[in-house]
């Protein structure tokens, strides 16, 4: 600290209302910074007392007070949450109207069958389904099978030989 | 005994905490209370008439809509404050305000104010001292940086302590110290310039 006067800083303390006592002794001793200060303090005060007559103008001018008055809320904002909750609702209806018609349809019987009946359905189809440029093969095939006799290579021999 | 003194404490601040509430839900004692308070602060911060007005009218709509957030650990005018405080930075951020700022001059406000310091049976030149010494902290004033003006005034125009400055500006108390030691060195070396 500058004890010859109070720096700036020391003298705003005063200022603020937190002058040490140091700063308060200081003031009383050292006319001029007790005039720094008050020249500081005077400037704001002509501020002050300006600004509020100033406002205090401004505020006369202006027409009387303005009772607020509270309008209640339009219908559509206190509804808004209603209308929000309905849309759930309405989609539950909804949900709930179409799975019925769903339902009311009567199943279609499924026809319940064996394995047994399906895997001889199976072989029928793939039997019958034998392409047509292929059918002489499979009267050779079946023959050479009943006879039980020849093995598969002298059967595809002939094979050849009669093509 | 020691678990038995918060309550004596809040029986205590029960009665002004019901007060100060009662005071919310009375808009028109509400208003006639702080208007002239929030509008001046107001004024000052924007130096508009106009917006001035329309900041305090939302300050108290927001207030009386709010109400019910109101907690009662400070007192209603640092609460309308605070409430005032965010709605004039607000009002500064916006286009409007800084195309009007830019192109309005504060001459005709400095000299309106500077004709209110003439106060009758004082000398020439003490008022004349007076206005110099006026325009010189209306243009440092107005030359802050938002915080720094608007502690400046809860302080010196308001006459608000720091705690209660802090707590409607939602600072510390060693920030608005910083703040207000910012603002009067400005303050001074305006003053100090044209000597």
């Amino acid at each position: 600290m500058n004890r010859d006067h109070l720096s700036a800083w020391e003298q705003d303390e005063y200022i603020l209302e937190q002058g040490t006592p140091d700063i308060l002794r200081h003031l009383t001793e050292c006319s001029e910074c007790r005039a720094s200060v008050e020249r500081l303090q005077e400037g704001i005060a002509c501020f002050r007392s300006a600004a509020m007559d100033w406002s205090a103008e401004c505020l006369a001018e202006r027409p009387t007070q303005k009772q607020f008055q509270f309008v209640p809320r339009r219908v559509s904002h206190a509804l808004r949450w209603v209308f929000a909750a309905l849309i759930p609702l309405l989609l539950l209806v909804l949900t709930l109207t179409l799975i019925p018609s769903h339902r009311s349809t009567p199943p279609q019987p499924v026809a319940q069958l064996s394995d047994d009946e399906l895997i001889n359905q199976v072989d029928e189809q793939v039997a019958i389904e034998v392409p047509s440029s292929m059918e002489s093969l499979t009267h050779l095939v079946s023959a050479e099978g009943n006879s039980g006799t020849g093995t598969p290579a002298a059967g595809s021999k002939r094979l050849v030989q009669n093509n | 005994m020691e678990a038995s003194e918060p309550l004596i404490y809040a029986r205590e601040l029960s009665p002004v905490r019901d007060r100060m509430f009662a005071e919310l839900d009375d808009i028109d004692t509400l208003c006639a209370t702080y208007r002239s308070r929030i509008y001046r602060y107001a004024l000052l911060s924007l130096r508009d008439p106009d917006l001035a007005e329309n900041v305090t009218q939302d300050c108290f709509l927001r207030a009386y809509r709010a109400r019910g957030e109101f907690r009662g650990d400070c007192s209603v005018a640092t609460w309308l404050t605070r409430i005032a405080t965010n709605l004039i930075r607000d009002s500064t951020r916006s286009r409007k305000f800084q195309f009007w700022k830019s192109a309005n001059t504060s001459a005709v406000e400095i000299s309106a104010m500077a004709e209110r310091i003439a106060a009758p049976g004082t000398s020439p030149e003490t008022n004349l001292v007076a206005r110099e010494q006026l325009g010189k902290v209306w243009d440092a004033v107005e030359t802050l940086p938002g915080k720094q003006r608007s502690v400046f005034l809860l302080r010196f125009v308001e006459e608000m302590e720091l705690p209660e400055i802090a707590a409607a500006m939602g600072l510390h108390v060693g920030t608005v110290k910083s703040h207000l030691h910012r603002a009067l060195a400005a303050v001074r070396k305006a003053m100090e310039k044209k000597k």
